[in-house]
C-alpha cells in the first residue's frame, strides 16, 4: 500500500478554480531550485526541484511579529471542547443508513460459503455487497458489506449473513515466514528483494580491528496508529448527477475521485469534505476498501451511508507500523568514533513492504553496510505512520551506541557528539541532558546497579526529518466590505492547528488579530492541497496562505493609498488599522475595508520556496525509574529540544512534540500487536489488550523550541515520535543494567533483564 | 449486541422469579443478570453471551447498601465500587478492600460498577474475550492459552483452563475471611467467599464460582475484626492507569508483642480462583515480620508455582509485592 | 452447593447505633430490606420472611412488579435539562441513543473503543462519571443526563472548556468532549484539585495524540482559579 501521493503536480494551479472578484495573482515569474522533501514508500527523500518564486513575501525577522511565533489558542478550540467539531463519525443526514462490514477472521481463507439471505429477513435489513467471495490473505481482509435501518439492525444483519471457511495455511510472524516450507503469501515470495548500501567487508573488517565491539538484535513489534475516529466514509449519494462525501481522511483531494468512479459519476461533481477529523498519522491517505464499500451500498441503495469502522475492524485492517528485526555488529573506537557498523534487516510490513530508514540511522560511521529486506506475512499491511521507519532505526542505532559507550566506558552523551558532525544536535543534546539533570547524574558511564529496588537512569536519542514542502496548495484570502476576512484552503487538519495557522499568517499579514480572520478548510469546494503526511503540509500550504495574504495587501494597499495620500508600498497595516508610513490619516480596518468595491477583495497565493525550510532536528532525554523488584519503569520526565524554523504557533508546536513523546512512551512501554501465529487470529484488537498510555504514565514533559534556528518554517511532527523509544529503553539500562532489545519494555522483559526470571 | 428483553424487577423475589422463567428443561439459562453493567455489556458486544432476556437488578431497592453492623460489614451487591472505595468504615477497618475496589478499573467504571459484578466477572483471558477463538471457556476443546500467548494467565490451579481470575475485590475478600449470600430459589445461602469460586478441575469449566443461573449472589458479609483492620492490597498494573492485575497481593496480619498471631494472604492475577495461600501464612505465625521470614514467606508463598511459556515473571513479580505488602504492615 | 456458613443474627439495636454516620445517607427502606434479608438467612429459614411476603405480594398479582421491555419501545430522558422522548431498544446504549436517536442528534460524546476502554464517550448521568457506551438507555430514564453539549451556557463556554481553550488542551479533538467532562466531573466534585487528583480523574481517558500534559494545566488552571 503507498504511504503518501505524489505531490500533485508543480507549478501555479489553475487560476479559474477561484474566480477572484479582483485577481491580483502572482506577477513576476522567475524559478530557482531548492531542496525538498518526497516520501517515496514511507521514507522520507531529499530532492531537488525547479519552483517558480515570484518574489514578494516574507516572514520579516522574528522581533517584528505579532501573531505567529506566539502562543495562539487553536480557532477551532470551541467548537471542539463544547462537541460542536462535526467529524465523519457524527454526520447525520436524512435517510441515511448504517453499514458495517464482515471480515476475514483469520490469516487466510477460502470462503465456502456465503449466504445473505437470512439477512433478508432482518428487520431493518437495506442491502449488501459481497467484497471477496473467493479466497483471503491477510487477517482482517474485509468479505462483505450490509447496510440497514439503524446501527443495531446493521449488526443483525452482519451476524445473519451465513459465512463458512476453510483455513489456508498462512505465516503471522517472521520466523515463519523465512522457514523454507513456509506457505507462500504472494507470489513474489515471503521476502523482498533485499535493498544493500555499504561493503560489508570493509564494514566487518573495520568493526573486528575496533577496540569495543559489540553484536546484537534489535526488535521493534507491529504497532497500530489507534486514530480514535476509526477510519470511514458517509457517502451521501441519493441519485442525481452529485454526491458529497464525507471521509476521516488526510488528504481531502484523494477520495472523492475514487468514490466519483465507484458511484459512476463525474469527479467534479463530487465533493469530498473533512471539516475535522479524529486522528491520522499516516493510516488514513486513501478512500480505502471501507470507503469503496459504504460508495457501492449507498450506489446500490440510492441513500446516504455511514460506514465506520468498529475499533475491532480497525486494529486488523486499518493500518499498523512495520516492526523490524535488526541483527547489527558495530566497532567504537578509543575516542568513542564509530568506525564501522554492520546490520541485516527485517521489516514486518504483513502483505505489506514495510518500512525502514537507513542505518545507522543519523550517526556518522566510516565504513558501513547494511542489507535490509520485507518479511511478508498474512497480515494488513504496513502503512506510514509518523515517521515512517524512524523510531525502528532509531531504536536499533541509538541501543547500540549506548552498548559500546559502556563497553568503552565512555560518557553516553559526549559518545553522541563525538559522531555527529552538525551542531545543532550537540547544543539540543546539552540542553536536553541539562533538562533531566544529566550533569548531576550519577552513572553516565556505566549503568546503575539493580541492587537498589528503585533506580533512576537516564537516556537519549536523537532525530531528524525533512519536513520541507512543495507546490500544491491553492488559497485564496478574501477581504469583504464589512471587515470580514477569510482564509480558505481544501486542506485538511489532522489536529496539528492547521486551521489556525491558516488564519495567523493572514493576520499577521494584515495587522489583524487572529480573531479577525476566519479560516475555511476542509472541503474540495475550496483551493487544491496536498496529503498531509511526511510533515509535508506546512511547509507546503504556510508559505501559500503566506503568499495570498501578501498579495491581498498589496491589492488593498492599491486601493487604499489615494485615500491616504501615499504610493502602495508606503501603505502600513497595523493593529487592526491603516496608515501611510509617514503618518497622517489613519483608518479603523472596518473603514478601510469600506472603500472595497462591493464584491470585495480576492487575492490568490501560491507556493513560495524562499518562504519554507527544510531538515529539522531533535534531540530527547528520557530520565526513568525502575523498579527491580517488580519491573515496573516509571518514566519521570522527558525533554525534548526540536528546531522547527520559524515557529507558526508555538502552542500547538509544543502540543505536537508533547504528542510526539507521549506515543513514543506508548510503543517503549506497551505497544504491540500480538497474535496467535496457530489460531491466525490477533489477540488484542481492543483497547484494553492494545494498551497506550493514559494519564498516570505522563511524566514530567519539557519542551524547548531551538528558537537559534533562524530558517523559513518546516514541517516538523513527524520528528517527536522518533527518539523518545529508544531513549527509554537507554535510560532503563541506564537505571539497573537491564538491557531490553526488544520493544515494548515491558515489566516482565525488564525482570527477564534483570536476571530474576528462571 | 443481539437484541434482549429487560426485565426490571423491583423486588428480589421478582428477579428470582424472572430468572426461573428464563430456564428451560435442560436446566439451561436463556437470561442474564444486569447489575452495574460493565463487565455484562461488553460481553454482549463481543456476542460471548447472547441472552434473550435480561434481568436488571439496578430497580431492586436497597441492594446498593453498606452496612457496619457492630464488627460485621454488609455490603449489599449492588454497592458500587466507588462506595466501597470512599466508606469511611472500610477505609478504618478494612482498609485493603478499600484499596482493592480503588484500584479497580477507571473512575467510569467505579462509579456504577458494582462489588456483585465484581465478583462475578467473566475472565479477561483474550482468547475467551474473542468470539472467533473457540476456546474451552465457551464449550470449545482447548485452552489456547497453554501453548499460545499467556504472558497474562495462570501459574498456579491451571488446567484445563488456565484463566486468571480478574477480580480485585474477591482476592481482597479471600484474605479478608469474607462470606457471600446468595439468593436461591429456596433461600438465602451464606457461602465463605473462598468456596464460592472454584478451579477449573473441579467446577463447571464454563463459569468460575458455585453460583447457579438462576440464582443471585446479594450480600458480602466482612469480618470487621483486628485482621482485617490490619490488612493491605498491592496490585500490579503494567499499565498504572487502567488496567488488570498482573499480580496482585492482599495480605492482612495481627499481631501480639510483635509476634504474627494470625495471618491471611491471598494472591490475584495468578490463578483461575483468589489463591489463598496458607503455608505462606502459617510460617508467619510465632515470628517477628523481619526481612528473613518476609523472605521466608514469599519463597513459599510461590512454591509450586508452575508457569507457562511467557508468565514465568509472575513469580518474582508477586514476590516483589508480597514482600512489600508484608514490610508495609511489619 | 456446599459449605453454607451462617453468621450469629447481629444485633438490630446495635447495628443501628454502629451505622449511624456511616450507614446514614441510606433510606430507611434500603436498610430495612438488607437487614431482614439477612436476618432471614441467618434464621437458616428456607422461605425467609422477606421474600415470603413478597412472594405473597407477587402471587395476588400475575405480573409481579416487573417491567419487561423488548422491541422498539419509547423512553423520556432528561438530557442537559431538557425533556426528550426517544425511541430505543432495550439492548441501545445511552451513548448510541444520544447520537444516533436523539432529535438532534447530540454527537458530542464518541464512540471509540465501544467497551469501556477509552472514554471517549464519558457523560455525567444521575451526577456520576460514566461510559455512555456502557450504559443501557433505558437505565437513564429519572436520571438527568449531562453531555459535553451541554455545558455551555448559550455562547459563553464553562471554565473548563475555556480552559482548554487556553493551554491548548486538544489536538484531533476526538477525545476532548470526554476530556472535558472528566475534568468538569472532577472539578465540580473537588474544586481545588491537585495534579495527582487531576489525573486520576482522567485515568479512564485515552488521547492517542497526546494532549495530557495540556489537559493537566488546563484543569490546574480552573483550580487554581484562572479561568474562572
Amino acid at each position: 500500500m503507498s504511504a503518501l501521493p505524489p505531490f500533485p503536480g508543480a507549478g501555479y494551479p489553475d487560476a479559474s478554480l477561484l474566480a477572484p472578484a479582483q485577481d491580483v495573482g502572482a506577477k513576476q515569474k522567475r524559478t530557482r531550485k531548492v531542496k525538498s522533501t518526497k516520501v517515496v514508500d514511507g521514507i522520507e527523500q531529499e530532492v531537488e526541484i525547479e519552483v517558480e518564486d515570484s518574489g514578494g513575501p516574507e516572514w520579516g525577522p522574528r522581533e517584528s511579529l505579532k501573531v505567529l511565533d506566539k502562543e495562539l489558542q487553536r480557532v477551532d478550540g470551541p467548537v471542539k471542547v463544547s462537541g460542536r467539531a462535526t467529524y465523519t463519525h457524527d454526520v447525520r443526514v436524512p435517510g441515511m443508513a448504517w453499514a458495517r462490514l464482515l471480515l476475514a477472521p483469520v490469516a487466510s481463507l477460502k470462503v465456502a460459503r456465503l449466504d445473505f439471505s437470512a439477512c433478508k429477513a432482518v428487520k431493518g435489513y437495506l442491502g449488501h455487497e459481497v467484497i471477496e467471495a473467493e479466497e483471503t490473505r491477510w487477517l482482517g481482509q474485509p468479505i462483505a458489506a450490509v447496510a440497514a435501518e439503524t446501527s443495531e439492525a446493521a449488526e443483525d444483519c452482519l451476524r445473519a449473513i451465513v459465512f463458512e471457511w476453510e483455513a489456508r495455511p498462512s505465516v503471522l510472524d517472521r520466523e515463519a515466514a523465512l522457514k523454507p516450507d513456509a506457505p507462500q503469501v504472494s507470489r513474489r515470495g515471503n521476502q523482498g528483494k533485499p535493498a544493500v548500501r555499504g561493503d560489508e567487508a570493509k564494514a566487518r573488517a573495520a568493526i573486528e580491528g575496533a577496540p569495543h565491539k559489540v553484536s546484537a538484535t534489535y526488535v521493534v513489534p507491529v504497532v497500530h496508529h489507534a486514530c480514535l475516529e476509526t477510519h470511514g466514509a458517509v457517502v451521501d449519494w441519493r441519485g442525481g448527477e452529485e454526491a458529497v462525501v464525507h471521509c476521516s481522511s488526510q488528504h481531502t483531494f484523494g477520495f472523492a475521485g475514487d468514490a466519483a468512479e465507484v458511484l459512476g459519476l463525474k469527479k467534479g461533481n463530487v465533493v469530498g469534505l473533512v471539516e475535522h477529523m479524529g486522528g491520522g498519522f499516516g493510516s488514513k491517505f486513501g478512500f480505502g476498501q471501507e470507503g469503496e464499500a459504504a460508495a457501492r451500498l449507498s450506489k446500490a441503495l440510492r441513500r446516504p451511508v455511514h460506514l465506520m469502522l468498529t475499533r475491532k475492524d480497525e486494529f486488523r485492517m486499518a493500518g499498523n507500523r512495520s516492526g523490524s528485526h535488526i541483527e547489527a555488529s558495530a566497532g567504537m573506537d578509543a575516542a568513542g568514533r564509530l568506525v564501522g557498523f554492520a546490520a541485516r534487516a527485517h521489516k514486518h510490513g504483513g502483505i505489506g513492504d514495510g518500512s525502514l530508514s537507513g542505518l545507522p540511522y543519523i550517526y556518522k560511521c566510516a565504513e558501513s553496510w547494511s542489507e535490509i529486506s520485507g518479511v511478508r506475512t498474512n497480515l494488513d499491511a504496513s502503512r506510514a505512520m509518523r515517521a515512517p521507519g524512524h523510531p525502528q532505526a532509531s531504536f536499533a542505532t541509538e541501543s547500540l551506541i549506548d552498548e559500546l559507550a559502556y563497553a568503552a566506558g565512555l560518557d553516553l552523551l559526549e559518545v553522541r557528539k563525538a559522531n555527529l558532525d552538525d551542531q545543532v544536535w550537540h547544543r539540543q543534546l546539552e540542553r536536553v541532558a541539562r533538562e533531566v539533570g544529566w550533569f548531576e547524574h550519577p552513572h553516565r558511564a556505566r549503568p546503575g546497579s539493580a541492587k537498589d529496588e528503585l533506580c533512576v537512569g537516564i537516556g537519549f536519542a536523537i532525530s531528524r526529518w525533512g519536513g520541507g514542502g512543495g507546490p500544491s496548495c491553492e488559497v485564496e484570502v478574501a477581504i469583504e466590505r464589512d471587515g470580514s476576512v477569510v482564509s480558505s484552503v481544501g486542506s485538511q487538519d489532522l489536529g496539528t492547528g492547521v486551521r489556525t495557522y491558516v488564519a495567523a499568517i493572514p493576520a499577521e499579514e494584515l495587522g489583524l488579530p487572529l480573531s479577525a480572520v476566519v479560516a475555511r478548510i476542509g472541503s474540495t469546494r475550496l483551493g487544491n492541497a496536498n496529503g498531509s503526511g511526511g510533515s509535508v503540509t506546512t511547509a507546503s500550504l504556510a508559505p501559500a496562505v503566506k503568499h495570498a495574504a501578501w498579495n491581498a495587501r498589496q491589492a488593498f494597499a492599491e486601493v487604499l493609498a489615494p485615500l491616504l495620500g501615499c504610493q502602495p508600498p508606503d501603505v502600513v497595516f497595523a493593529d487592526g488599522a491603516v496608515q501611510a508610513a509617514s503618518g497622517g490619516r489613519k483608518l479603523s480596518w472596518k473603514q478601510a475595508c469600506a472603500a472595497l468595491p462591493e464584491a470585495g477583495l480576492r487575492a490568490k497565493g501560491a507556493w513560495q520556496a524562499h518562504l519554507q525550510a527544510n531538515g529539522v532536528h531533535g534531540a530527547q532525554a528520557a530520565k526513568v525509574e525502575v523498579d527491580t523488584l517488580t519491573g515496573r519503569v516509571r518514566v519521570l520526565h522527558m525533554a525534548c529540544m526540536q528546531d522547527v524554523g520559524l515557529c507558526l504557533n508555538r502552542a500547538a508546536t509544543r502540543s505536537q512534540i508533547n504528542g510526539g513523546m507521549v506515543q513514543a512512551l506508548g510503543y517503549a512501554l506497551f505497544e504491540e500487536r500480538v497474535v496467535d501465529a496457530a489460531l491466525g487470529i490477533q489477540l488484542n484488537p481492543c483497547f484494553e489488550d492494545y494498551k497506550l498510555p493514559h494519564s498516570l504514565e505522563i511524566p514530567k514533559m519539557t519542551v524547548v523550541l531551538d528558537d537559534e534556528d533562524r530558517r523559513a518554517p518546516i514541517g516538523m511532527s513527524e520528528a517527536p515520535i522518533v527518539p523518545g523509544g529508544a531513549a527509554i529503553a537507554n535510560a532503563i539500562h541506564n537505571a539497573c543494567g537491564a538491557r531490553i532489545r526488544s520493544l515494548p519494555c515491558t515489566p516482565d522483559k525488564v525482570l527477564a533483564a534483570l536476571g530474576k526470571v528462571s | 449486541m443481539k437484541s434482549f428483553a429487560l426485565v426490571n424487577p423491583t423486588t428480589l423475589d421478582g428477579a428470582l422469579e424472572a430468572l426461573r422463567a428464563a430456564m428451560d428443561r435442560r436446566g439451561r439459562s436463556k437470561a442474564a443478570l444486569l447489575a452495574g453493567g460493565q463487565d455484562l455489556l461488553t460481553e454482549l458486544k463481543e456476542h460471548l453471551s447472547e441472552p434473550e432476556v435480561v434481568v436488571n437488578l439496578k430497580g431492586v431497592p436497597g441492594l446498593d447498601a453498606i452496612l457496619v453492623e457492630g464488627d460485621l460489614l454488609r455490603m449489599g451487591a449492588l454497592a458500587t465500587l466507588s462506595a466501597i472505595e470512599g466508606h469511611p468504615a472500610i477505609l478504618e477497618r478494612a482498609p485493603a478492600l478499600a484499596q482493592a475496589a480503588a484500584s479497580v478499573a477507571s473512575p467510569q467504571i467505579r462509579s456504577v460498577g458494582t462489588l456483585g459484578g465484581n465478583l462475578c466477572q467473566r475472565p479477561r483471558c483474550w482468547y475467551y474475550r474473542l468470539e472467533e477463538a473457540k476456546c474451552i471457556k465457551k464449550g470449545g476443546a482447548e485452552c489456547f492459552s497453554y501453548s499460545g500467548r499467556n504472558k497474562y494467565n495462570a501459574i498456579f490451579g491451571g488446567g484445563p483452563s488456565y484463566i486468571v481470575h480478574p477480580s480485585d475485590l474477591a482476592t481482597a475478600l479471600v484474605a479478608l475471611d469474607a462470606s457471600v449470600v446468595v439468593l436461591t430459589q429456596k433461600g438465602l445461602q451464606t457461602t465463605p467467599i473462598e468456596r464460592f469460586y472454584t478451579l477449573p478441575s473441579e467446577g463447571s469449566i464454563l463459569k468460575e464460582t458455585i453460583l447457579k443461573p438462576d440464582e443471585i449472589l446479594v450480600e458480602v458479609q466482612v469480618p470487621l475484626d483486628a485482621l482485617a483492620r490490619a490488612s493491605a492490597w498491592s496490585k500490579f498494573k503494567e499499565r498504572a492507569s487502567y488496567d488488570w492485575a498482573l499480580a496482585s497481593v492482599c495480605a492482612s496480619v495481627e499481631k501480639d508483642a510483635g509476634k504474627v498471631n494470625r495471618a491471611r494472604i491471598a494472591l490475584g492475577g495468578v490463578a483461575p480462583i483468589p489463591w489463598r495461600v496458607p503455608a505462606a501464612e502459617a510460617l508467619l505465625v510465632g515470628k517477628a515480620l523481619d526481612e528473613a521470614t518476609i523472605a521466608a514467606a514469599c519463597e513459599e508463598a510461590l512454591r509450586g508455582a508452575e508457569p507457562l511459556s511467557e508468565n514465568g515473571y509472575k513469580i518474582p513479580l508477586a514476590k516483589g509485592l508480597l514482600t512489600r505488602v508484608l514490610r508495609g504492615l511489619a | 452447593m456446599s459449605g453454607h456458613d451462617a453468621r450469629p443474627e447481629p444485633d438490630a439495636h446495635d447495628s443501628a447505633s454502629t451505622t449511624a454516620g456511616v450507614g446514614a445517607q441510606l433510606s430507611p427502606s434500603r436498610r430495612d430490606l438488607m437487614r431482614t434479608s439477612a436476618s432471614a438467612a441467618a434464621a437458616g429459614l428456607v422461605a425467609p420472611a422477606v421474600l415470603g411476603s413478597h412472594a405473597a405480594h407477587s402471587s395476588q398479582s400475575t405480573a409481579p412488579s416487573s417491567e419487561t421491555l423488548s422491541g422498539e419501545i419509547e423512553i423520556e430522558l432528561s438530557i442537559n435539562g431538557a425533556k426528550q422522548r426517544l425511541k430505543v431498544e432495550p439492548r441501545t446504549t445511552l451513548l448510541d441513543a444520544l447520537r444516533n436517536r436523539a432529535n438532534p442528534p447530540l454527537t458530542g460524546s464518541k464512540l471509540v473503543c465501544d467497551r469501556g476502554n477509552c472514554g471517549a464517550c464519558s457523560m455525567i448521568v444521575g451526577g456520576k462519571l460514566v461510559y455512555g457506551c456502557l450504559q443501557l438507555a433505558v437505565d437513564a430514564r429519572g436520571k438527568e443526563v449531562r453531555t459535553v453539549e451541554g455545558l455551555q451556557r448559550g455562547d459563553e463556554l464553562s471554565a473548563v472548556q475555556r480552559a482548554f481553550c487556553e493551554k491548548d488542551a486538544s489536538m484531533c479533538g476526538f477525545c476532548t468532549p470526554g476530556f472535558v467532562m472528566a475534568i468538569t466531573h472532577c472539578l465540580e466534585n473537588h474544586p481545588k484539585a491537585d495534579l495527582e487528583r487531576i489525573k486520576a480523574a482522567c485515568a479512564g481517558n485515552l488521547c492517542r495524540c497526546g494532549t495530557q500534559p495540556h489537559v493537566f494545566e488546563a484543569a490546574l488552571s480552573v483550580a487554581k482559579g484562572g479561568a474562572q
